[in-house]
C-alpha cells in the first residue's frame, strides 16, 4: 500500500468535509429536531450518508435530498 | 460499447441530471445491484430506473453468492485500512466490475479509494460522475464539458473538489 495514496486520500476526505461546513445552512440544521439535526452534523463531519441516514431514522435517498435542497449540504466525495 | 453497474450515491445524484438519458449513449447496459436498488425509495428515482429497465438501458443485478462474499471480504479489508470503509452496495459493485469486467459507477469516496490502495481491485475501472461527463463530451455527446460539468454540480448539487477538478484542468480552460 502506497502511503501517498493514502495520504492524498486523507486530503481528499478533508477537503470533501470542508466543502460541507462551508456550504451546510447552520440555522436550518439548527432549527431541527435532535435526531436529524445530529444526523446532518454526523454527515457534514465524516461524509458517511448511511450511518447518517440510519441516524436520522429516514432512506438513503430521503436523507440525502433533506440534507442537500433542505440543509444545502452538497455531496462531494 | 460496455457495460456499468452502479452504487447509490451516484444514481441518486445522476438522475437530477437533465441530460441524464445520455449516459445510455456510452453503456449498453447499466446494472443496478438489488441492495442499491433497495436504497431507493423517492418517487422521481424509481420512475427514472423504471423507465430505464423498461428501454433496456439499465438492468438489475440479482445477488449472487460469490460476489456478496467477495464484498463481504472487500468491507473487511477495507477496514483494515486509514481510509473511509467501503460499505457493502459499493463493494458489491467493486467485486461485479472485476469479475465481468464492468465499469463501476460509484460517487462513494471510500470505494474510490479502495481501489486506489488495494492492489488486487487496481484494475477496476472506477468511474464518477465527472468522468462520465468527460467521457460524453469526448464522443460528441455534449458540446462543453465545462458548461456540462457546471450544470450538473448546479442541478445535483454534488460539487466537485479542487483536486477531483484539477484532474480535467486542461479541458477545463
Amino acid at each position: 500500500m502506497s502511503e501517498d495514496i493514502v495520504r492524498e486520500w486523507i486530503e481528499r476526505f478533508r477537503e470533501g468535509r470542508e466543502i460541507r461546513r462551508r456550504y451546510a445552512n447552520w440555522e436550518y440544521i439548527k432549527r431541527q429536531p435532535p435526531r436529524l439535526r445530529t444526523a446532518l452534523e454526523y454527515y457534514i463531519e465524516t461524509g458517511d450518508f448511511r450511518t447518517a441516514a440510519k441516524i436520522a431514522g429516514m432512506a438513503v435517498d430521503e436523507f440525502l435530498y433533506i440534507a442537500k435542497y433542505e440543509a444545502n449540504i452538497p455531496t462531494t466525495d | 460499447m460496455v457495460s456499468a453497474v452502479a452504487d447509490t450515491p451516484f444514481i441518486i445524484d445522476w438522475v437530477r441530471y437533465s441530460k441524464s438519458r445520455l449516459i445510455f449513449r456510452i453503456f449498453d447496459v447499466v446494472y443496478i445491484p438489488e441492495s442499491v436498488l433497495n436504497e431507493i425509495r423517492s418517487e422521481s428515482t424509481l420512475l427514472w430506473i423504471a423507465e430505464g429497465l423498461e428501454s433496456g438501458g439499465l438492468a438489475i443485478l440479482p445477488e449472487i453468492p460469490d460476489l456478496s462474499r467477495e464484498a463481504l471480504n472487500i468491507i473487511a479489508r477495507s477496514r483494515r485500512l486509514p481510509i473511509r470503509p467501503v460499505d457493502y452496495p459499493e463493494a458489491f459493485c467493486l467485486a461485479t466490475g472485476k469479475r465481468f469486467g464492468f465499469t463501476v459507477l460509484t460517487e462513494n469516496g471510500g470505494a474510490v479509494a479502495f481501489r486506489d490502495v488495494d492492489p488486487e481491485y487496481r484494475d477496476v475501472v472506477v468511474w464518477r460522475a465527472i468522468d462520465v461527463l468527460f467521457a460524453l463530451w469526448r464522443a460528441g455527446h455534449i458540446h462543453s464539458f465545462r458548461e456540462d460539468l457546471d450544470r450538473y454540480q448546479q442541478e445535483t448539487k454534488h460539487i466537485y473538489s479542487r483536486r477531483d477538478i484539477a484532474k480535467y484542468g486542461e479541458y477545463l480552460k
